[in-house]
């Protein structure tokens, strides 16, 4: 009986993961496709590829992109960071509330929401729309989830483990600097990470921010989609999987040697 | 007398609207093992934690060596602590974890803290655990590092919150004789807070025992099992009957309906107390040549004894530690001596209780003198 | 607790005025605009157009049951999937790999979705085949659900996912143990501990379903108006930034309503505990 439960549910979940992956897949193919359209096969090729690098505009953007991702992430981290320490060391809780309240806000935001009202934002203070007001959206909406990220490691780090740096000698920034900054960096790393995810992915928020003269990928691809198909896009999305492919299995080599570590660590509290 | 290493006076501590300690004063001298015994909530891990640094006393003074230390920084005292979940920094191995505090003082040589280091683990005996994670550690090991961390910074007392809660039964038999030798061995002040009494009664030179604020009584081992106070105190060290008396008059009290010869005195005529006895003062004999009559309830063996529930007549329990099995349902006679009843006056002062006892012995010398 | 200070307070000039500049300031900003005519002056305007026109309340309604379907069908899919998954041997490698398509670019997804539902794409093939194509499928109300339900899929799994790894397996033994079922522990035992993972799947799908206006334009064929298509057509093509902003509001409002639901409940259970 369980077998053929067993059965049953393989079957589902197959169907789900084709359902997930298929158009992505089906992207990928036809990148390679020597017709003009994603209807039918005619060929293998290139030439997409070729187009593709030939572009520097796209290529541009590519690099325009990343560099919003990097430097946003960054900046993010560090404030993210030392918001999480003050939300942690915050005593009174209805201030520590309001804090996380405050923090909450433009993570359960609907994209609208906070492009429509950042562009209130940049016009009101005569901002430029463009290159500064992109990276100073995605670093905002960002901070956040730097916090959510830093903090469940700042609660892990207990009360008698500052006890116990204070009662050998350390004082406030030799704890900050050689005990918290170094337990605390999972966290840290978990949230740049998030961060440069958020950077990458989003498409509303810069689509209200940007100008004329500065674009993302997102807002690229779309203006591009609504014109009709390009194999060239196809060909970008090949080359995005594989990057980020890249990117997903280095993040799960570094967490599951943390995530043993921790395990270990359970393991020896518990014998 | 010299000046003691640690002295509170008339320490109180709130949070918020409690009230955790109501004007604590202790003294601890100098190379003595010390426990702070209480029931969980009592105040003995704030006492610590105050000694420590780690919070402030709501009024009252702390003074180290004669200074007051009130508004040192934990970071500044010369005492170290070892914490009931051991706190070891998880992003360290056994030697860093060790030399946490060498490093921070920057008047070490790296020959010296390693050193150092080896020294205190080999006093823990891991010093071939240096490069251990502390993850890799068993439960006994990590607190023998924590042990080894608090004392490689030589400090002039060893603070311990509950450090063997966590260990199983066994090992923390092995790590009372640890302690102990530790601590002699270094020749430094020892306080010790747990809720075993057993744990209390094996290692300490002076026991404080606390309830809701207060310290109730100190004094050694001896003394609090022989002589507790009051009822909390009987009934949380060891085990015992306790009964409610009269006390006719010196050497003679009144319980259970019947008079006893009893070593106590001092006390108004008539005045009502409450008397215990301990079970393993309590012989089984016939009903005839019994100083009271029971009948057997139930018992368990408990490996060097067997623990005997037994009723008299008035339906008052009576515990029994025997090294004989008995019956159930069976009468039997009970015997004591009457050193054997300890005579305790309501609401007595640890002060008064002092003084009396005081006036007790010298009676005593001076009626042996003739 | 004691308080614990670890940092002077010049640290956290940056979050603080993160606080001020980028959460206070911009809903201040769009709550104002809102209140603002074409000509930046003071006006009820805009909310008196939103509540008695009819077409702003039936876009709002529409907006919300699309929401609705597009969050029950990724309900409905994701719990057997996540409870299956959590099932599984190499469990943490297949998240990972549900995970995954969400790290490919959203825009580059739908685009793919053009091509699926093209007139001559391989779903008409197949449907060909049956003899029942071409049909319009691209455009449609139906592929708006079906490419919203596929990217927001993982969402879902992920927070059911997470309560169900939370729930001891001990509960489970022992609700066997007292007779129960399969379907049993699962209605009386796994569900309801599950609940706090399902809701906060639905917090997670609902409010951005609300507000996915580039879907309804690339894969809706602009059939489906949801309150985010409504907000960028005000703030980006008609300029019309004070009705925008008013939208926006109502949107805030519905989401503030969704929160204070769901805290509700989980001060309810923690009562209950």
């Amino acid at each position: 009986m369980t077998q053929r439960r067993f059965k049953w549910s393989s079957i589902y979940l197959l169907l789900v993961f084709v359902i997930l992956y298929a158009p992505i897949l089906f992207l990928i193919v036809y990148s390679f496709n020597s017709g003009t359209t994603m209807d039918h096969f005619d060929g293998f090729t290139l030439a997409h590829y070729a187009t593709l690098f030939a572009d520097t505009r796209l290529i541009a953007i590519v690099l325009q992109t990343l560099l919003i991702a990097l430097l946003s992430a960054l900046i993010a981290t560090t404030i993210g960071t030392l918001g999480a320490l003050w939300i942690q060391q915050t005593s009174r809780p209805f201030f520590k509330n309001s804090l996380l309240s405050f923090n909450n806000i433009l993570i359960v935001s609907p994209d609208v929401i906070i492009g429509a009202s950042f562009l209130i934002f940049f016009t009101t203070l005569s901002i430029p729309l463009g290159f500064t007001s992109v990276l100073i959206s995605h670093t905002a909406f960002s901070i956040p989830i730097v916090v959510l990220m830093v903090l469940p490691r700042l609660k892990e780090l207990n009360g008698s483990m500052l006890d116990a740096a204070a009662d050998l000698g350390a004082t406030q920034s030799q704890t900050l600097r050689d005990v918290i900054i170094p337990f605390i960096t999972p966290g840290i790393f978990a949230g740049f990470f998030m961060a440069l995810t958020y950077s990458l992915d989003d498409f509303a928020v810069t689509f209200f921010v940007t100008g004329n003269g500065f674009s993302t990928l997102s807002v690229e691809i779309y203006s591009r989609a609504r014109q009709g198909i390009s194999l060239e896009i196809n060909a970008l999305s090949g080359l995005l999987f594989v990057l980020t492919l890249v990117l997903i299995v280095g993040y799960y080599i570094v967490s599951q040697s943390s995530q043993r570590r921790l395990l270990r660590k359970k393991r020896g509290v518990n014998r | 007398m010299t000046e003691p290493i640690i002295r509170l006076t008339n320490v109180f501590k709130r949070y918020d609207d409690t009230e955790i300690l109501k004007g604590i004063d202790i003294e601890l001298e100098q190379g003595k093992f010390y426990t702070l015994l209480g029931p969980s909530g009592c105040g003995k891990t704030t006492i610590l934690r105050i000694i420590a640094g780690f919070t402030s006393a709501t009024s009252g003074d702390v003074y180290f060596d004669g200074q007051r230390i009130n508004d040192l920084p934990a970071n500044q005292r010369k005492v170290n602590t070892v914490f009931q979940d051991y706190a070891l920094f998880p992003h360290m191995n056994v030697h860093d974890n060790v030399a946490f505090g060498l490093r921070l003082q920057k008047k070490f040589s790296k020959a010296d803290i390693n050193q150092r280091v080896h020294e205190a683990l080999t006093s823990v005996r891991l010093a071939d655990y240096a490069d251990r994670e502390i993850s890799e550690l068993s439960g006994g090991q990590q607190q023998r590092v924590a042990i080894a961390r608090a004392i490689v910074l030589k400090p002039r007392m060893l603070l311990l919150d509950e450090p063997l809660s966590a260990l199983d039964a066994k090992l923390r038999r092995d790590m009372q004789y640890e302690l102990r030798d530790l601590q002699q061995r270094l020749g430094i002040t020892f306080l010790f807070v747990t809720h075993d009494q057993e744990e209390a009664l094996a290692m300490s030179d002076e026991i404080f025992v606390m309830n809701a604020g207060h310290v109730l009584q100190s004094g050694t081992p001896v003394d609090i099992y022989d002589e507790p106070i009051n009822h909390f105190v009987a009934d949380f060290i060891g085990e015992s009957n306790i009964l409610t008396g009269t006390m006719i008059k010196d050497h003679e009290v009144e319980f259970v309906g019947k008079r006893f010869e009893c070593a106590d005195a001092g006390m108004r005529p008539n005045e009502s107390v409450e008397v215990v006895l301990r079970p393993e003062d309590l012989d089984i004999t016939t009903p005839e040549n019994g100083k009271l009559t029971v009948t057997i309830e139930s018992q368990l063996f408990r490996g060097d004894y067997h623990e005997i529930v037994a009723y008299d007549s008035d339906h008052n329990e009576w515990l029994i530690h025997s090294t004989n099995p008995a019956t159930a349902g069976q009468q039997v006679g009970l015997t004591f001596e009457p050193y054997d009843i300890h005579v305790m006056r309501l609401h007595e002062t640890e002060a008064d209780f002092d003084a009396r006892l005081e006036r007790y012995d010298d009676e005593q010398a001076e009626v042996k003198r003739p | 607790m004691t308080q614990r200070h670890f940092t002077s307070w010049t640290y956290y000039v940056p979050y603080g005025l993160w606080v001020g500049l980028f959460v206070i300031a911009p809903v201040g900003l769009i709550i104002y605009q809102s209140f603002l005519d074409l000509h930046h002056h003071f006006t009820l305007a805009n909310y008196q157009a939103y509540f008695e026109s009819g077409t702003y309340l039936m876009m709002t309604v529409n907006s919300i049951w699309w929401a609705f379907l597009i969050t029950l069908f990724t309900l409905l899919i994701s719990y057997p999937a996540a409870y299956y998954i959590h099932q599984l041997k190499h469990r943490q490698l297949w998240l990972l790999l549900t995970i995954l398509p969400t790290w490919i670019n959203l825009l580059l997804k739908a685009y793919a979705f053009i091509g699926i539902f093209s007139q001559a794409g391989v779903v008409n093939q197949f449907l060909s085949l049956f003899g029942i194509g071409p049909q319009q499928i691209l455009f449609t109300n139906f592929s708006f659900v079906f490419v919203a339900t596929y990217i927001q899929i993982p969402f879902m799994i992920l927070p059911i996912y997470n309560a169900l790894d939370d729930l001891s397996g001990s509960y489970i033994n022992a609700s066997h143990d007292l007779g129960a079922t399969n379907w049993q522990t699962f209605s009386k035992v796994v569900w309801p501990l599950t609940l706090p993972g399902v809701k906060a799947g639905v917090q997670a799908v609902f409010i951005p379903s609300l507000s996915l206006f580039m879907l309804t334009r690339l894969i809706g064929g602009n059939k489906v108006i949801t309150l985010g298509t409504a907000i960028e057509e005000h703030f980006l093509t008609t300029m019309n930034w004070g009705m925008g902003s008013t939208i926006g509001v109502v949107l805030i409002v519905a989401m503030v309503l969704i929160m204070i639901i769901t805290g509700e409940r989980r001060q309810d259970r923690g009562r209950v505990r």
